[in-house]
Formats: structure tokens, sequence, C-alpha cells
């Protein structure tokens, strides 16, 4: 059968069109009209809609929260690659480099968190931290270090220290597994040259391994700072709600209290902006400063 | 020699301590949720990191019945299945016609589908909190169900896209030669073809759909409609008052209980998919 023109048009629509247009209204038509209502004062009726220009935007500039909650996002963003790279790429090592036994183990335990809801890690460790029954204050009574218990969400200067430990606690496990698939394909020649060479197991992991797995480490790195700035505030929201004293707030779960909890949508599109122009910088930013030679022996 | 291997032996050992201590750290919490589940409130308080002293399971009773955990359940499994089933219904044909039927502007869609994923998507809950008032949709699981495949979208295609791409093509147009039309082609031959990958972003967007919380939080209102995500929630903030810790971790089991099963299952299709996806992402 010879398919005509119109036929094979008729066959490629069916494909696209219907999938595209639901994407249309319910992705592409959002980010725009995002865009456009930031230039505007609106509690969600259509009636008290009122054009203000940059009034949004002038807003922003002088919430002293504002820069707060960048500094957390970031806090949060630094702190979360330096603890996930480092421990991840220490597991990873230790498990491919010794040909450990019982590898398939730690990579089924480790990654478990990865697919955990974020209302489960959330909760679990809102109650590990919690002052009187909780794991943490339990544990440092146990091992004599009383002075050290204190109610870790409710302080203002230890609530978002602490949001990073459930965070990495949750997110080792697949860069591992992405670390450890590097690994995985680095010949063992290389490893027998440098012995032969003389260099000790230490000198292997810089000179061998690390440069080997850089195109790893760049992917796992962007991936944090991608989901750690486009998602930090939903265990914000779970664990502190961005409190004490907004001492937790990042620019989500800022967004969301002006938008859905205060109505100020317009302004809440602003921060929504703000999210965007950031994060899209700090992508663009990383990438050139990750970009290294590529390696080849 | 032999003490070259004396220092090897406990150098081996000295490196698995660090991966027995992270081992406990991931299983000791998400064991003791459980085990508390069984516990009751006093218990909880007297023995808080033990074993119970026996297993009742009045916990899971009270969650259910006076709690909210069984509207929660059932929402949450409408909202994951439908939402799997529309995914699969919008995202297999678009990438069959993005892979296999190239065209002008193929790639160009393919790229605008997969730039989605880089994007925060914080920006268009607000706009989408409007669209879905408009239609009628809010406070609606149906609404939400909506949303969610069009937000795994972007993601499935990708799979979807790179797994049909390892098809071989031999199959499809001998079928073309006897006369299949392209619509026949597409069911009987490539959905059977590519039904490995279909299963990998089947469960990957299930799990994201039954663990989804915020565009829950955002887009539902009432209490009847609360996926199972915002009524754990929800038992956990009252639980600051009521201490009803119990009937917290037992709701708590219940949500993880069928991510563990999925898991058990398909281990090696979960971690993988989700590695690549990362990956190439």
């Amino acid at each position: 059968m010879v398919q005509t023109k119109k036929q094979k048009y008729l066959f490629l629509a069916f494909c696209l069109v219907p999938t595209f247009i639901l994407f249309a209204i319910f992705t592409l038509y959002p980010m725009f009209s995002g865009l456009y209502y930031s230039f505007f004062r609106w509690s969600g009726s259509a009636a008290n809609m009122e054009f203000i220009g940059f009034g949004n935007y002038v807003r922003l500039f002088n919430d002293s929260i504002i820069p707060r909650t960048i500094m957390h996002d970031y806090f949060l963003v630094a702190t979360k690659v330096v603890g996930i790279m480092v421990l991840a790429t220490f597991f990873a090592v230790a498990i491919m480099q010794l040909k450990i036994k019982e590898a398939p183990f730690y990579r089924i335990i480790f990654f478990f968190p990865n697919i955990m809801s974020v209302v489960v890690i959330g909760i679990l460790w809102t109650f590990i931290y919690n002052p009187s029954l909780g794991l943490v204050n339990s544990a440092l009574e146990f091992i004599g270090l009383e002075s050290w218990t204190r109610p870790w969400l409710g302080s203002e200067t230890w609530a978002l220290p602490s949001l990073v430990l459930p965070s990495v606690w949750a997110g080792i496990g697949l860069f591992m597994l992405m670390l450890m698939g590097g690994i995985g394909t680095i010949s063992k020649s290389y490893y027998e040259a440098a012995e032969l060479d003389g260099a000790n197991e230490w000198q292997q992991f810089w000179k061998v391994t690390l440069p080997l797995i850089w195109p790893q480490i760049k992917v796992s790195i962007l991936y944090i700072v991608i989901t750690t700035l486009n998602g930090s505030f939903i265990i914000v929201q779970i664990m502190t709600g961005g409190g004490p004293n907004n001492s937790t707030h990042v620019m989500g779960s800022y967004l969301y209290q002006q938008a859905f909890v205060q109505y100020n949508f317009g302004y809440g599109a602003t921060i929504g902006v703000m999210i965007l122009v950031l994060s899209l910088l700090t992508v663009f930013l990383l990438q050139l400063l990750l970009r290294r030679e590529k390696v080849q022996y | 020699m032999e003490q070259r291997n004396k220092s090897h032996i406990t150098s081996r050992i000295l490196i698995r301590l660090p991966l027995i201590l992270w081992s406990l750290a991931v299983l000791y919490p998400i064991t003791w949720m459980i085990l508390g589940s069984f516990k009751s409130n006093a218990e909880i308080y007297s023995n808080p990191w033990g074993l119970p002293a026996s297993f009742s399971f009045q916990n899971f009773i009270d969650s259910w019945q006076n709690y909210n955990i069984d509207v929660g359940v059932f929402n949450s499994l409408i909202v994951t299945v439908l939402g799997a089933l529309l995914t699969l219904v919008l995202a297999i044909p678009t990438s069959y016609a993005l892979e296999r039927l190239k065209f002008r502007g193929s790639t160009l869609i393919f790229n605008l589908y997969i730039s989605a994923m880089m994007i925060p998507m914080v920006l268009g809950w607000i706009p989408l909190f409007f669209l879905l008032m408009r239609f009628n949709l809010l406070d609606n699981i149906f609404g939400l169900t909506i949303v969610y495949a069009v937000s795994q979208l972007p993601f499935s295609i990708f799979v979807l896209t790179t797994f049909l791409s390892s098809i071989p093509k031999e199959l499809e147009e001998s079928a073309a030669i006897d006369g299949m039309s392209p619509y026949g082609i597409l069911l009987k031959i490539i959905t059977p073809l590519a039904m490995s990958g279909i299963i990998t972003v089947t469960i990957m967007n299930a799990i994201q759909f039954w663990n989804e919380y915020f565009m829950a939080l955002i887009f539902l209102q009432s209490r009847e409609n609360y996926t199972l995500g915002l009524a754990v929630d929800f038992i956990s903030r009252e639980a600051e008052y009521t201490n009803a810790w119990g009937t917290l971790f037992a709701s708590l089991t219940i949500a993880i209980i069928p991510v563990i099963i999925l898991y058990a299952i398909f281990q090696r299709r979960i971690s993988k998919g989700m590695t690549e996806g990362a990956i190439k992402g």
C-alpha cells in the first residue's frame, strides 16, 4: 500500500497534535503567562487585576526577605553538592575498587531513599530532629554530649543546616550509581600501568579515576544544582514551612507563601521569574566553570 | 610481604566501616518508622527507638478509619493509575513520530519537550492554578491527573525515544509492505517491541505520582480529595498537638509499602531508569 502524502500527514498529526495541545495548555502557556502575571498586582479575582509595570520587581529588590531566601537556596546547593559528591565518590570508589562481595547490598540500600516520597523523608527526619524524642538528641545524650542537644528545627541558627542531612541522605544513592557506572567503563590496564609506575591507591584515584569519571561528576553536580534550585522548597515546606522567623525560607517556599497563602499572585509570579532567571544563569555559569579538557590516555 | 597483606586487610576493613555505617543510617530510620507503627503512644514515649513490646495493628486501623488515610490511598491510586496510563497514551505516539518519522521541525519539537525538564515548574503553577479553576478542575483529582501526566511527558518522551531508537526498523518496514496501516504498526508492532521501555517509564511515573506532594498541595483543597501525601502531612501537622505519633507512623508505613514492593520487584529497572534519565537529561 502506497501512502498518499495526505495520509502521512494525517498520521503525523494523530501522533503529535493531541499531546502537543495538552503540553501547550498545561506547560507552555503557564510558563509564559507566569511572566505576564509578574507585571500585575493581583489578589486572585479577575476584577482587581491591576497592571503595575515593574512594580513587583521594584518590590522584589526592596524586600529584605528575598536576599535571605536566595542565600538559603545557594547554601543548600553548596552543602548538598559537597556532601553528596564527597560521600558518593567515596562509596562508589570503595565499592568498585575493592570488588566487595556484598556490593549489590549497598547499591540496593543506598539507592532506596531516592524513590521515597519527600513527604515521608521530611516527616521522618522531623521526628529524628524532635527535641525530646528524636534520634539526634537521644544519641547526643547517650554519648554524654547533653550540652549539644537543641531543638534543631526550632532554632534560627540550626534549622537550615539541619535540612542538609535529609537531602544528602535521600540523594546519595543515585549519584553513587552514576559514578559507579563511570568507574565501570575505565579499563583495568590504566590501573595496572599506574601500579607498575609505583603509584599508590591514593595517587591512582587522583590521577586515573577522577579525571576519567569527570563527565559523570560534572553531570552529577549540574543535576544536584538544578534539582535543588527547582525543588528544595518541598522539603522546606514539609519540615519547617520556612520558619522559624523566615530562617529557612528558600525562593520556592517564599513564592508559595506569597501566592497561595497571602494571595499576592502577581508578586508570587515575580518570585517565580527570579527563580527561573537564577537557575538558568547558574546552570550556564556552572557549565562554563566545569568545562575541562576531555582526558584521553 | 606478610606485613603488606596485613595492612591490606586492615585497610579493607576500614573502608568497609563507612559503608556499613551508611547502610545503618539508611535502614535504621525506615525500620524504626515501620516498627513504631506497631507501638502504642505510651510505648513510643517510654521506648522510642527499640523494638515494640507486642505487634498491634491498632494504629493502622485508626489511621485508616479516623484519619482519612482510606480516602488518601484511594485518591492516590486513581491519580497514579490514570496518570501513568494517560502519560503513555500521550507519550508513545509522539515518541514514535519524533524518533521514526523525521520531518521538518521534529528536532525542534523534541528539544522543546526536553528543555521543559530543566525549567523550574514553580513559575507555571500560579497560572495553572487559575487555568484549572476556569476549567472547573481545581480541587479535582482528575484535574490533578492531567497535570501530573503532562508534567511527566518530557521525561517519558525522552526515555521512550531513546528506547525506540534501539529497535531495528525491519519489522515495521515489512509490516508496511504487507499493507499494514501506520496506526496498526504503531499499535501492533511498535508498542509490543517497546514494552520494556514502556514498563520502565510507567514504573518511574507511577512512583512519581504516588509520591508527589506539592502540586497536590496547591491544586487540591478539600479533605475528601486529598491524596495520600496530603493526608499524611495533615496527620503530621495535627500530631504536633495530638501527639498521635503511632497513627502518623502507621500512615507513613502505608505510604511507603507500595514503593518498597515495586522496588523489590523492579529494583534494577528503577535504578537504571533513573540513572540514565539523569545522565542524558
